[in-house]
Order: structure tokens, then sequence, then C-alpha cells
């Protein structure tokens, strides 16, 4: 590796070594840009700069030389305010354009970037230090694409969409470490959607801005695009303003590597990776023929860090060349040998640095790639394609590029899942990111600050004997449905269920925590045998456990009118039930697909994949429906599920279960009853429980998105706002069938 | 995003590899192994591509590289109408491929600068040593053979071309594969062939031309590269020219990294030469910094690396009169070859 910027030779002497030489892009439009600010940068809100005053300022600098290129801006909370504003404004006109009209302004957005793109890919790479080829050859002609595709996707939105309106305001906070490319991923399908966004920029991010401006000076819709720069402290404000739906964070990344190579072929593989790193030049990012540019002090400093440590705990470190310690850049680094168990080898891997670790199967690689809590994406390489297929279908990753790595189209979905995130970027689930089926109220953007998040649920109340039973006692044997069968409560106690006249009706059991760790490892197990059903087979189950629904017509129907549900009506709940269950076994057979991607000879799979094991906490209203309506699209779509049923009347669901004991593989159904809001707790704060479905009150609402930030799982809750589970846009809807699995993108070069 | 992670899931390596437990002899009696190797497709394009975005040249840097790319050229005239009179004044742009004046204002008058050799038909062997002769410069002649391009003659024809050519002092004879053998995956046959080609040239160097174009996949591009090693060739060239699809940077990557794993394997380093459609300076300078890349500085020598082009050398030298003169050269400032 040769340092890129040395003086020069003359060409005798370069004729001998044929060394290369610099090859500077030069950056003379960027700062003239900067100059049009006077270097003194502000927000861009509502097509105008924005300047106010009393702000501090913090300085742009260029990471090579340190040298100041401008001053930027701190935004405070009336700019975030502004900026919010601009954008509700913006949203009235914006949202309710004919999508054909957005589709023209996001042409027009993509054009004015191509003609500004040397300024755009200049100013990011001196800012940021990135290689200029990189900005230039893969960013700018990528933030094209995605408008044109997202373009493309507004001129079709009223036919392919119908049923979705756009969410609102979006709020978007964006992380040290991106691109200005990461941004427009997440804009675009806002955008397009008819979104309007607000970007809160890390301080000192001129690109970002200079989109905005480029978008602004489009003239029509200004405020359907505001950057303000600020730290990230300025999130909570940004998330609690008035008409913000839904705010998009994204933590920093690491650019690190993580690489598994089969005993076989180490040692092969490790002196190709060093005849390649040794050729890797590093130097200014404004250089056309340097490989790796650099990131800054900061991001030097964590990978000398990581070294230093890995080689305490034993790692072999091969760098290439020699970079002087004091210099701004890290030469590529390839770490060997780390033990498993230590804890370099646990953290995240800091750019530039690579770790290799040996494997000897393609299970063991498996279990390795899938025991980490992250699930971003990977590659897989092997000149054998039925082995490559497996890993791809085997890795619990939102991106498996076979024989490829890092490939994007805006027509692939990008995304992860565990705790890379859940949510999706390009393609069609993109778009799903910024919809809500239309009709859906407006998100109320206060928090209750009265809810004690370490008491909520945490207290089970005790239950006594209520009195005598009247009618006939509950059908369902007493206890908890887990692993297939009815089992008793490790509290080995039980809480009175009474009728619509206040009667007792009988007993059921009182769950607990145990009883929910004891339901998701019964999930667990049952997950294997179910995810390799084919979409078929679990039709057929369902279909199977629909007609036995129906055999017990009479039953539930009666059950339910003794909760004061009119016969007729309970009779049509009843019905409604069968269909949905045979409405989503017909479901299943149909999910995923092929993408075409441009430029790339073979296909891209978008796999719909089970989540894993799936918590459901069913409403108090609609007893049977709701259950059902929740489990259905669940299994069909092949995940496990844990379900608290109805408080109020959870007999019909427990009467459910004994056609399912019969008919479903045991632990694929486990219903658990008790105190609602304890078990909600003990689901919300299960790391292995993959996702969180609560149909409950504002307080449960609001404690499961809390609690659910420990292992990331999507939620889905409903801020104690009913839902009509008869009709079938909420009740069968296509939401379901979207939060009801994930995405995986396949990617699939192929050639001989 | 998470981390990304690669997982090399093959008992062969990466993308090209070899089956490691073969010892490759120059005899290399067992070439079973060669009917085992696989060419990752879309990752070679995916490589070609980044190689040739990421490396650029500018200024005296790349003066001096387009120099040095003149060192390389085998200067070549292929043509049904070539006479004695065309070749020789091939021969005089050989030994003067730059300007005088432009090669002084570079301070590069005294370097020697020839071009590596000159590339002609059998027949007009003799008139190519006389003209060198003449022009008293010990530029090697080569000379095409085995019924180039498409080699459809009888081994017998093919074997006493190489004679003859040698003969008439041919000192670098370039032969084409028999397709056909290749095709048909008789890996044996195309290595006894070879192996007599070999033997024909007695002192001459051997170039074998593998016909890229014509060989159907990446595989059996790294086949023949190293049957045509193994069976005792000094260089390795793309194509004839002659064919729909010449010297591309795929092929040559898969091309390159035969050699680098025969290399490896045996230690002998074998010459490269691609061939065909390299017409400008700025594909010479690719072809420089990929062999840079894949091969190393080492490699960057006549002796291994050579660029069979024609009209290649107008353009490199109309990029040097800009260099030094600022301005673009007129067709008539620069003499034509």
């Amino acid at each position: 590796m040769a340092a890129a910027t040395r003086t020069a030779p003359r060409a005798r002497e370069i004729f001998t070594t044929l060394e290369y030489g610099p090859a500077p892009e030069s950056h003379a439009c960027a700062l003239a840009w900067l100059d049009t600010q006077d270097r003194h940068l502000g927000h861009y809100v509502n097509g105008k700069w924005l300047k106010p005053e009393h702000r501090n300022s913090v300085p742009c600098q260029d990471p090579i030389t340190g040298e100041n290129l401008a001053s930027c801006l701190q935004a405070q909370a009336e700019d975030v305010a502004a900026a919010v504003e601009a954008a509700r404004t913006a949203l009235e006109n914006w949202s309710t354009l004919p999508g054909a009209r957005r589709a023209q302004h996001l042409t027009r957005l993509a054009k004015m970037i191509q003609k500004h793109q040397r300024l755009l890919w200049t100013l990011e790479s001196l800012v940021t230090g990135r290689a200029v080829r990189e900005v230039r050859d893969r960013d700018v002609p990528l933030a094209q694409q995605l408008l044109q595709y997202h373009a493309v996707q507004a001129h079709t939105q009223e036919e392919a969409l119908a049923g979705w309106e756009p969410m609102g305001v979006i709020g978007l906070i964006v992380p040290p470490t991106f691109s200005f490319l990461e941004m427009m991923w997440r804009i675009c399908p806002a955008l397009a959607v008819g979104c309007t966004v607000v970007v809160l920029v890390p301080p000192a991010s001129p690109a970002p801005l200079l989109l905005a401006q480029l978008a602004g000076e489009l003239g029509s819709f200004p405020g359907i695009l505001n950057v303000i720069s600020g730290p990230t402290s300025l999130g909570p404000v940004l998330a609690s303003q008035p008409g913000v739906q839904k705010v998009a964070f994204c933590g920093a990344v690491e650019g690190g590597l993580r690489l598994l190579i089969q005993e076989s072929v180490w040692d092969e593989t490790m002196t190709r990776l060093q005849a390649r790193m040794g050729r890797l030049r590093v130097g200014r990012g404004l250089d056309g023929a340097v490989d790796m540019g650099a990131r800054g002090a900061a991001a030097r400093d964590l990978a000398q860090r990581y070294v230093r440590e890995a080689q305490s705990q034993g790692a072999q470190v091969f760098q290439a060349g020699d970079v002087p310690s004091d210099s701004p850049f890290y030469p590529p680094t390839l770490i060997s040998d780390l033990p498993p168990a230590s804890p370099c080898a646990q953290t995240e891997v800091p750019w530039p640095l690579v770790v290799a670790s040996p494997f000897r199967t393609a299970k063991e690689a498996l279990a390795v790639a899938n025991g980490t809590p992250r699930g971003g994406s990977a590659s897989v390489w092997s000149e054998r394609l039925g082995q490559a297929l497996e890993l791809g279908y085997g890795l619990r990753m939102g991106i498996v590029w076979i024989n490829a790595h890092g490939l994007r189209d805006p027509a692939v979905p990008t995304g992860g899942c565990k705790e890379s995130g859940s949510s999706w970027h390009g393609g069609p689930d993109g778009l799903y990111e910024y919809l809500q089926p239309s009709g859906t109220p407006a998100r109320q953007p206060s928090l209750s600050e009265n809810l004690n998040y370490d008491t909520f649920g945490l207290a089970v109340p005790s239950t006594l004997p209520a009195g005598p039973e009247t009618g006939p006692s509950p059908a369902p044997p007493y206890g908890l449905f887990v692993g297939g069968r009815f089992q008793a409560p490790g509290a080995r106690s039980s809480r009175p269920i009474q009728d619509s006249h206040g009667n007792l009706h009988g007993y059921v059991a009182e769950g607990g925590a145990k009883d929910i760790r004891g339901a998701v490892e019964a999930a667990h197990q049952a997950a294997p045998g179910w995810v390799g059903q084919s979409p078929g087979a679990r039709a057929a189950l369902l279909g199977a456990l629909a007609a036995a629904l129906e055999r017990r017509e009479s039953a539930l129907a009666a059950r339910l009118e003794r909760h004061g549900v009119e016969l007729k009506v309970a009779k049509a709940e009843v019905e409604l039930s069968v269909r949905r269950l045979r409405a989503w076994g017909a479901r299943a057979q149909a999910q995923g697909h092929t993408l075409q991607v441009a430029e790339l000879r073979g296909p891209v799979l978008r796999l719909r994949e089970p989540l894993g094991v799936l918590a459901i906490v069913c409403p108090d209203e609609w007893p049977l429906l709701a259950f059902v309506s929740l489990l259905a699209p669940a299994l069909a779509h092949g995940n496990t599920v844990v379900l608290v049923p109805s408080g109020t009347c959870p007999i019909p669901a427990l009467e459910v279960c004994q056609d399912v004991a019969t008919l479903l593989p045991a632990g694929l159904v486990n219903v658990v009853t008790g105190d609602r809001d304890h078990l909600t707790r003990c689901m919300a704060l299960h790391q292995d429980v993959q996702a969180l479905w609560y149909f409950g009150s504002v307080q449960g609402s609001q404690f499961v998105e809390w609690a659910s930030a420990g292992n990331l799982k999507p939620v889905w809750v409903n801020r104690g706002l009913p839902r009509a589970w008869d009709q079938d846009a909420e009740g069968a809807g296509p939401e379901l069938g979207l939060r009801a699995a994930q995405t995986k993108a396949l990617w699939l070069p192929m050639g001989d | 995003m998470g981390v990304p992670i690669f997982i090399t899931a093959v008992t062969n390596c990466c993308w090209i590899g070899a089956d490691n437990c073969v010892i490759l002899g120059i005899l290399g009696t067992d070439l079973s192994w060669i009917s085992k190797v696989q060419v990752n497709h879309p990752a070679v394009l995916r490589r070609a591509q980044q190689v040739q975005a990421r490396r650029t040249v500018k200024k005296e840097w790349q003066a001096a590289w387009l120099l040095k790319a003149v060192t390389f050229i085998d200067l070549t005239t292929l043509s049904g109408d070539d006479t004695s009179s065309n070749v020789q004044r091939l021969c005089y742009k050989a030994k003067y491929p730059i300007r005088e004046d432009l090669l002084k204002a570079l301070n590069m008058h005294d370097k020697d600068i020839t071009t590596a050799a000159v590339c002609v038909y059998p027949a007009r062997v003799c008139d190519a040593v006389r003209a060198l002769k003449a022009a008293g410069c010990n530029i090697p002649v080569a000379s095409v053979a085995t019924g180039f391009p498409a080699g459809q003659t009888h081994l017998k024809t093919r074997l006493e071309e190489i004679r003859l050519a040698v003969e008439d002092g041919a000192s670098e004879i370039d032969v084409v594969i028999n397709r056909s053998l290749v095709l048909t995956g008789q890996w044996e046959a195309l290595y006894d062939e070879i192996r007599q080609f070999r033997k024909a040239c007695g002192e001459a160097h051997l170039k074998t031309i593998l016909a890229t174009g014509e060989l159907g996949s990446l595989t059996n591009v790294y086949k023949a590269s190293m049957i045509a090693m193994m069976a005792g060739s000094d260089f390795i060239k793309t194509s004839t020219g002659k064919e729909t699809v010449n010297a591309t940077f795929p092929v040559a990557i898969v091309m390159l990294r035969a050699i680098r794993d025969f290399f490896w394997k045996t230690g002998n380093k074998i010459g490269f030469k691609p061939a065909g459609g390299i017409r400008s300076a700025k594909d010479a300078l690719a072809w420089l910094s990929l062999i840079k890349e894949e091969l190393g500085d080492e490699w960057l020598k006549p002796e291994l690396f050579r660029i069979g082009a024609s009209t290649l050398l107008s353009d490199i030298e109309r990029q040097i009169y800009h260099h030094v003169t600022g301005r673009y050269a007129a067709y008539h400032d620069l003499p034509m070859s």
C-alpha cells in the first residue's frame, strides 16, 4: 500500500518505478458553494436558508487537513418547531396531489441532481473524507435512480396502493457516519407516497443541506424537505412536535467486517486476502485513484483501540503497508486468531477492520453467523450454488448476497432484522414504512409522564373464591394451553370470569412470568417444524381448524351470548372467524416474489420469512373474532405464537385450543390467561420474543414500545384505540399480512 | 445495517481456485483436476468493473506510463494486403515509436524506447527481419503460426509453419490453440498439441493464443490458460484480434489469476499478452494498472507483458504530443506507421 500523496518525481523516474501519482479531483466548486453561504451554513427550511441569531455554531472541517471549511449553526428547539411547521403546511398540498404530479416533481429533482452532481460528490468527499470514486460512481447515480424509481411508484400509487394513505410529517434522525445516500433511501419513499420530511442531520453535514437546497430551488412545494443540523439530543424534541407521525432513527454504523472462512481453504484465502489488501491505496478522499479515504480522528482512534485490545487478547494482526500513527489514515487491517470468547469477538468491528475466523462445516458457519444480535446483511461466497442457497435461506439477515457484496438497487428492499432494526428502505417494503391504512387516526405525540415503567404490570392481584358459579361451567379443561396441552399455572392460582350479568361464569388459570417463559420455549421448539411446512400444508391445517370451529359453532355462539352478544351476532362472529382462517390459509400460498434489477445478471428474490415467536395480546372486545383474526395471519406466515386472549372473555379462545390440541403441532399455538398487564410486561421484556402485537390500553401500548427497545423487536400497538375486527379492512387487511412476516432480499447474480 | 459477514463455504477458494492437492509440474501427467475448476463469473465481472474505475494516472505520471506502454507493444500488422513496403514502414516505426523532439522534451531520448517486437504473418517474417537489420536494431520479430487465426488446419502443417517461421528468423511464435479441443473438453490432447508447438519452436519464445472469445465460458478460459502454461508457453495471449470478442477485462482477470496461481505453485512467471481492440492511450493505461494490481510491478516488463496492437501507438504518440506541447496534434504532425 502506498500513500497517494507525495512530491512529483520527473517522468524519467516514474518510467522506472511505474508508481501511481496523485490524481486530485478539484473541489473548487464545493468551496465556491460554501462561499455562497459566506462559509456559514444554517438550516434549509421551507425552501429558504434559515440562519437564526444567537445560536452556537460548530466548525465543519476537512477530516484530513483539519482545515476549517465553514461554520455550521446548531439548531434549537424553536428551529425544529419551525421546520415541522413548514412540513405540516406543505403536507396539506403535497399529500393530496395526484401521484403523477408528485412523480413529476421527483423526476425534476433527479435531473437537478444530475446537473449539479460534481458539486455534490466533491462536497461529500471533501467533508467526509470518503474516496471520491465511491461517491461519484456509486452514491450519486444511485441517488438519482432512487428518485426515479420512487417517481414511478408515486405514479402508480392510486392504483397499486389503494386503501393506504400517507402518514404525514416524517422526522428523520441521521447519525454522524451517514452519507447523504442513506438519507435518500429514507426520504424518497416518504416523499413519493405523499409525506413531507424534516431531517435532523448531525452538525457539519453540508451535503444534505445542499440536497434540500436543490429540492427547494425547484420552486414548487418548498416545504416538503427540510433539513436542520443539530445534536442528536434534539431527537426527542423532533419526536414530540405535534404533527410528526413517525420518527425514523438510525444509530451509528460501524463499517467493519466479519469474515468466516472454511478451514479447508483458510490458508489460501488468507494469502489472497493479504495480497489484495497490500494493493489497496489509502489517501485523501478527493484523489481519483484511492481505494480508502479517512473518516476522521475519532474513527481512527476507535480502530486503533480495537486492534490493541484484540492483540492483548491474543489475536494476530496483519496491516497492509505502514501508515504513520499521526496521519489521519488507518491502514486496512486483518485480524485473525481472535478467541471466540474474548470481548473483542463479541463487539461490533470498527472500520476499516476485518476479523477473520475459521469454521468447519456450513452448519457451524450458520450457527456462528446467526449467533449475534445483529441481522443486517451478509454475503456468501461459494462455488456450490446449492450450499450457498441453503446458507442464504438460513441466515437471519435482511439482505444476503450470493457471490457478491454490497449491491444496492432502489427496487430491492434494504433493511435488517433483530437489532439491526426492522425498517425497510427501497422496494415495495420501503413504501409501506410511510403509509398507513386509510382512516387510521393520527398519532398523539404526547407520552404519559405518569407511567412508571418499573412497576407497570409488576404485581399480580391475588384472587379469592368469588361466589357460586352459575350456569354450566366452562367446557375447556382448566389450565393454560402451552406446548399442545392444558397445564396448571406456575402460580397455582385462578382468576374468576364473570358474564355480562356479573354472575360468576368460571375460573381460568392465572398465568405468570414462568408460564410465559415456558410458552415461549414451547413456541421456539415448534418453530423449525412449522417453518419447514410448505404454505400449502399450513393452509390445509388452518382449513382443518376452520372446519373444527364450524362444528363447534353453536357452543361458541352460546358462550359469546353469555357475554352479552346477541345470538345472531354471535353466530356471525363464529362464521366470520371460520372465514378468516380459510382466507389466510389461501393468502399464505402467494408470498414473496422475484425482483428485476437493472445491471444485475440474475434475479433478486424478495422472501417473506416468519418473524419467529410472535407474542400477541388480544383485545377485550370481539373475544373470538379478534383472537382468530390475529392468530390466522401469524400462523399462515409461519410464525409460532404465544397469545393472551381477551381479559373479560377468555373462554372462547380456550375452547378453540381444544381443537388446536388435536389438529396442530404441539407448541405452535400457546394461550396464556391471567392479568393482561402482567403478562404483557413479561412478554415485552422477554428478549427471545421476536415480535409483539398489543391491543389494549394506552398505558400498555406505551409500555410495550418502551420495553421492546431491549431487543428492538418490531411491535404493533393500538394505543388504546378500538379496531373494527368485523370489517375486512381492519380485521383482515393487508396490514396484518405485512406485519406477520419479515422481508429478506436474496441476491443471486448468475453466469458461468 | 449490521456487520456484513462473508462466508467462504467451499472446498475451493473464493472465486478462482484450483484444487490445491495437485502438484503442478511442467509435465503434469494428471489433468483430471482441471475439469473440477470453477470460475465465479459474477465476481469476475464486478472486479473487472472496479479495477477500471479505481485507478487513474495524470500529468507526468501519465506521460511516463504511456512511454512505458510503448515498450510493451507488439507492433502488429496482420492483413491480407501486407507487403514488404508496409512491413518495412512498420519496423521503422517500431524502432522510432515517438518523435525524437517529444522524447527530448521529456528527457527520455536516451532511454532507447522502442516497441517490444513487431508481429507479422509467417510469409512476412523475412521482410521484417531484413528491415529491422537495416534499421540497425535487435527488436525481435514475432510471427503468428499454426493456421492463424482459426487453427483449423492439419497438425502437421501447423507444426511445419512454426518451423519455417523460426527458420526465417522469427524469435517469437504466436500460436493459436485448437478451440475444438477446449470445447469438447479434451484437455490432455490440448496439452499434447501445445507440447509439440513448444518443441517446434526450439529456442524461439512460445506465445499461446487462447482465442478466449470462442471458448464459451470463463471457466474454460482458466482451464485453457493452465494447460497452456503447463505445456511450456512463455506467454498466454487473449485473442487473435480476428474474433468478434477480443481482449476484455473479465477474460484478462481470469488469465491473470491463472498466471498467479501457476506462479504460486511452481515459482515460474509466465507472461501475458492482451491483443485485439486495444486502440486508445486510455485503454493502455487501464491495462497497465490491471497488471500492476493483479500481478504486481514485477510483471511490468517486456519479458512478461506485451500488448498486441496496431493503431494504439499513434494514439499514445498523440497524447505525448499533447502532454509536451499542450496542444492536440493534427494528423500530419505525427509520422504514420
